[in-house]
Order: C-alpha cells, then structure tokens, then sequence
C-alpha cells in the first residue's frame, strides 16, 4: 500500500464554479454554496482519492486559486511545485472557455520539463439553453493539449467527483511509472 | 572503535521518521548496504528522514545515492532525542538522467547521534534515495 500526495491546482476565469467544484466534492456533494464568493488568493482543501484494484490511495491538496487577475502575483508563489491540474471554464462563456490556453499555459510554466497529468473540465451544463460552447469542441482541445475532458453540472450535483478521480488516477498511473524507471537506475 | 560504517541498519542505525511511505519501497532501503534497494518519495515537497545511530558517531565524509533530488539539505543533532538540529550543508545536485546521483559532502570532524535530511525540490515528482553512507566510527558514550 502507497499514500500519495499531489499538489492539485485548480484555474480558470472568476465565476466558473472553480469553489463549488472544490466544495462540493471536499463535502461528498453535501452542500452547494448558492451565493457567490470571491475566491482572494489560494484556498487549500484536502481529500484522500482511494485508486481502484490497489490499496493506495492519493491524498489531493487542492489549491483552488483566485480567477480574478487582481491576484496574479501571489498565485505565482502558492503555485509553485505542482503536481497535476485542473482548468475549469464556464460552457456558457466562450470567454471562459478561450481563456482557458493562458491558464494552462500559466500553470504549466510551474513546473517547466515535467510532464504534468491535467484535466479540463466545463461546468454549468444544467444550463442547456445558454450552453454555447460545445462538448466537441472542447472535448478536441483538450486533446491537443494532453488534457483529459469532462463536464460537471455542480449545481445538480453531476459529475462532480469525475475530475478529482481522473487526476488521482493519473498520478497514481505516473507513480508506478517512474517507480520502475527508477528500479532500472544503477 | 570501529571502522566500519555506521549508517547500516546491520550496525545499529534505524530510519526512525520518513515523510513518504510505500510499503513496497520501505525508508530501511536507505540503510541496508545495497544501493539496487531504494525508498521513494510519493508526492509533494519537501520530505525528509531521520536516521538514528542510537549513539553518538564522528565521523569527516557523508555520501548519498539518490535520484532526480534538487536540493537537498542535512541536518544533524546530537542529542539523546531527535531534537535540536543544526544545519550541515544544503546543496543544490545535478540533474543526471539513467543514472544515480552519487553527491559527497566532507564535514571536519563532524559528530551526530542523529542527521536529518530534507529533499526541498526534485526534478520529477518523484525522486529516492537509495543509500546514506557515512565515513566514521562509533564514540564511546
């Protein structure tokens, strides 16, 4: 048995659902925050992912980082030394979702030469009529960008475990990896 | 006295704190004489162990075989609890892939019952140490 640790940070544009998402799957879908709060720097939560068929488990520091450019600077510094990702957009902004390369990029410039597992995930899907950016679409960056895809509506409490356990997963798949690289070192 | 090196679990030493654990790559690796045996770390930085000689040793030259360490930074104590550390070295390492990273660290005449070593950054997420060797022998207390 293992116990992992992995620096999880979360970006995207402010209002995406980045906290709620956080909230929501640290709190096992007890309870949407319904009013807004602006995110100010970095809030940290903490929830151990058990990896299926193994007895590890990879205990997820989840950074949930301001969206507003106001708080650029200090992000910086809390970022350093991460270990996967998690980019959130809004599937009712196009914005949101055209922002998302300078996230990625900012996030990945962390941790420069080190392959970091990553996952893109659009939000608010409970809003059909307004939804303009479509799945296939995103789905096709995230690809080019070495990003898993999924969409959550955490309002109806859909999906939102989904990302937390893809990113766990990876970490765990990239763990065994290096570990038998390592193995093979004289 | 004894010339032989102390840092052995054969000898008496014992890893009595590891921040990483994976019971497939135990931190006793460290300090079971082969270098093939390693303990990994599993995430996050920093990490750190603390190896105990259960007595006070002196010793003048510290190796470490490790992999894809950053910086790194060893501390010792001479206390009868692993309390009270002083600072030895702190070093940045080179990067050197398919192989070993194999760093010396001379220290005059340096004496410890115990060292501790914080591994501040990696270059990878992971990184493991697979041997602390220490040139030096057991004080009588």
């Amino acid at each position: 048995m293992a116990k992992l640790a992995a620096k999880c940070l979360m970006a995207g544009d402010p209002a995406v659902g980045k906290s709620a998402l956080a909230q929501m799957f640290c709190n096992d879908g007890s309870h949407f925050q319904k009013n807004y709060t602006l995110t100010t720097g970095v809030e940290m939560l903490v929830k151990n992912v058990a990896i299926p068929e193994t007895n590890s488990i990879v205990e997820l520091f989840i950074f949930d980082s301001a969206g507003k450019e106001l708080f650029s600077e200090v992000l910086e510094k809390l970022w350093e030394h991460p270990n996967v990702l998690c980019v959130v957009y809004d599937v009712t902004s196009e914005q949101s979702f055209n922002n998302c390369a300078k996230w990625l990029e900012k996030l990945r410039a962390q941790a420069l030469g080190i392959n970091l597992p990553g996952v893109l995930v659009g939000n608010k899907t409970d809003l059909i009529g307004r939804r303009v950016v479509e799945q296939k679409q995103a789905q096709e960056w995230a690809q080019n960008h070495g990003l898993e895809y999924c969409e959550t509506s955490v309002k109806e409490m859909e999906n939102f475990e989904a990302p937390f356990h893809i990113l766990a997963n990876s970490f765990h798949r990239l763990y065994q990896e290096k570990r038998g690289e390592t193995a093979k070192q004289k | 006295m004894k010339l032989r090196d102390p840092c052995l679990s054969s000898e008496g030493a014992e890893v009595i704190l590891a921040t990483s654990s994976d019971e497939k790559y135990p931190p006793e690796n460290i300090i079971d004489g082969n270098s093939e045996t390693f303990w990994t770390t599993t995430g996050m930085f920093p990490q750190e162990f603390i190896i105990s000689f259960h007595k006070c040793i002196r010793f003048s030259k510290l190796t470490i075989l490790c992999y894809l360490v950053q910086t790194i930074r060893i501390e010792k104590s001479l206390s009868m609890d692993p309390v009270d550390f002083e600072k030895c070295v702190e070093k940045d390492l080179h990067y050197s892939e398919g192989e070993l990273q194999t760093e010396e660290f001379s220290f005059p005449d340096c004496q410890a019952t115990y060292l501790r070593f914080i591994i501040k950054s990696g270059f990878d997420h992971f990184v493991s140490v697979h041997r602390v060797m220490v040139d030096g022998m057991a004080e009588d207390m």
